[in-house]
């Protein structure tokens, strides 16, 4: 699809890691089925409340966010405590070859982040999934759940401090075995330094012919704390390896938070503009969808569904789909021309779109005034 | 062990409860601008709420929309948001012209912080980059999902219009 070409060089890293984009990649479950079809009745108070998950005092706190002052130093105090962990784990281990494989463990980091938070709320499939992971970055990040607050940042400093003389002499692209090989002595130092919890002193070693009063040395364990995290960042950001510098890596980050604003916009003027309906995109999809995607041979049943449609003879276009009995929704459907679709199926790319096809009869865009090459130029 | 496919998930669960959530709480807008402010204000409110309140911007997102969804008259609401945008973006369109490498690092923290929801409220440059690196996340699968949502849309209109067409 010409979509991603369209999103510019800033995009540059997420478009050719194709493999996961498609809704069959997002491994949609039972829980979907659920709660789409449940939906309407749960949401009918549109409770803001049960969207967060959180008791109702501390969301009415949320909504009033930046109004209190005592809560901006909660905010703060709060991140020390759930951010910090997972992304001073993030800085021994830098080199990593794939966007996707990056995106994954930023938000692995994320998600345990929400987990410890929430009490895991949201399950414990990353938690738990993470010690059974043998690799040295994982064990990193099993060490960090089982700390307390306080301590993290005293093992996460000494453990940056391993890490920087290193990363100045390896080039980002090879050299996998000298990261895993820090990331293992990291993690000995890790657990050594554990017992140093219960102190409230960093434990930061001065290396040699430099200032060793506590001011310079806080201060440079502050700068370096910052530069790993900038590290990442450029990891994270395409295109940022090469700049040197921190106000050149701000502004590619900077870039790339706007071009992902941007993105976000006029995606949500492409769906507005196809759907006449708010909230009727997704739940069709992820529906039928959902359907496809937990049982993935098609049985050849005839559909269920009230649409005046064709006759099925084109099977091809449905072999690796199976629709599901509609949901409660009443889809208006004029015929969809099968044939005419599973041409558009030939034209697309190989995984991606093969699911969105199924998925998209069902969605109704009959009454779509918007010409799609219209939409297609808006990029 | 595909965290991030995770993140993606929770963010459409999300995303399905808040468009449910705003479409009971409008009476339907016809304007393309209006459903688009209100399809662009859900999906925000869906990212904050999968990442669920441990982070300062995923709470200012919330409390900047927040207000919206609970009371009535939306779509008033949603215009003047997207008035306070389209300000935003001409600030920011004027801020990168005059930004050189030699502006330094001071004024880019600054403009970073204008970015990051919350960023305000953050004054030291550790924590704002921390928290940027999760919001980048978070985008990174807002984006994702839309764009996979929205190709679906695009193919269907294809095969409506090519149906037109005959």
């Amino acid at each position: 699809m010409d979509l991603t070409g369209g999103f510019g060089a800033r995009s540059g890293g997420v478009g050719p890691c194709r493999e996961p984009i498609g809704l069959e990649s997002l491994h949609l479950g039972d829980e979907f089925r659920q709660l789409v079809t449940t939906l309407p009745p749960e949401n009918a108070g549109g409770s803001f409340t049960a969207l967060l998950e959180l008791p109702p005092t501390q969301a009415v706190e949320l909504l009033h966010f930046t109004d209190s002052s005592s809560s901006q130093v909660a905010a703060v105090t709060g991140i020390g405590g759930e951010i910090a962990p997972p992304l001073h784990s993030f800085g021994g281990t830098l080199a990593f070859p794939s966007n996707s494989v990056l995106m994954e463990r930023a938000a692995r980091f994320s998600v345990i982040a929400t987990e410890q938070q929430n009490g895991n709320i949201s399950g414990e499939t990353p938690t738990s999934s993470v010690p059974s992971n043998s690799s040295a970055n994982l064990d990193r990040v099993k060490t960090e759940p089982a700390e307390t607050d306080s301590s993290q940042r005293l093992i996460s400093d000494s453990a940056i401090e391993n890490q920087i003389p290193s990363p100045s002499q390896n080039n980002r692209n090879g050299k996998r075995k000298d990261f895993e090989k820090k990331g293992k002595s990291s993690t000995k130092k890790n657990k050594s330094s554990e017992e140093n919890e219960k102190l409230p002193y960093v434990h930061v070693r001065a290396r040699r012919g430099q200032a060793t009063d506590s001011h310079s040395l806080a201060e440079r364990a502050r700068r370096e704390k910052i530069n790993a995290r900038m590290k990442l960042l450029q990891e994270l950001v395409p295109g940022c390896d090469k700049i040197q510098g921190t106000a050149l890596v701000l502004d590619e980050i900077i870039n790339h938070v706007q071009s992902l604003q941007r993105q976000v916009e006029m995606l949500s003027m492409r769906l507005a503009a196809v759907n006449p309906r708010i909230d009727f995109n997704l739940d069709t999809i992820l529906a039928s969808e959902n359907g496809s995607l937990m049982d993935g041979s098609f049985n050849g049943t005839p559909m269920q569904l009230a649409w005046p449609h064709q006759a099925i003879e084109t099977e091809q276009s449905f072999h690796h789909r199976q629709l599901p009995p509609p949901p409660t929704q009443q889809w208006p459907f004029d015929g969809l021309n099968q044939p005419v679709w599973g041409r558009e199926e030939d034209q697309a790319d190989g995984n991606d779109n093969s699911n969105l096809m199924a998925v998209s009869e069902n969605v109704m865009v009959a009454s779509a005034n918007l010409h799609p090459n219209q939409v297609k130029m808006e990029l | 062990m595909n965290t991030y496919n995770m993140v993606k998930q929770r963010f459409i669960k999300k995303w399905i409860n808040t468009l449910h959530m705003l479409d009971s709480s409008i009476e339907h807008p016809l304007n393309v601008t209006e459903r688009k402010n209100a399809i662009r204000l859900s999906s925000d409110l869906a990212i904050a709420a999968a990442r669920s309140g441990s982070t300062v911007w995923s709470r200012a997102l919330i409390s900047r929309s927040g207000n919206k969804t609970t009371n009535k008259p939306m779509a008033r609401r949603i215009l003047k948001k997207a008035r306070n945008r389209m300000k935003n973006r001409c600030r920011t369109l004027r801020r990168n012209g005059n930004f050189t490498a030699k502006v330094g690092v001071r004024k880019r923290t600054e403009f970073l912080k204008s970015l990051v929801p919350g960023g305000e409220l953050i004054d030291d440059k550790d924590y704002l980059i921390r928290e940027t690196l999760d919001y980048i996340v978070y985008l990174r699968a807002q984006v994702d999902v839309m764009r996979t949502v929205a190709a679906v849309d695009l193919v269907t209109g294809n095969v409506t219009n090519d149906r037109r067409n005959k």
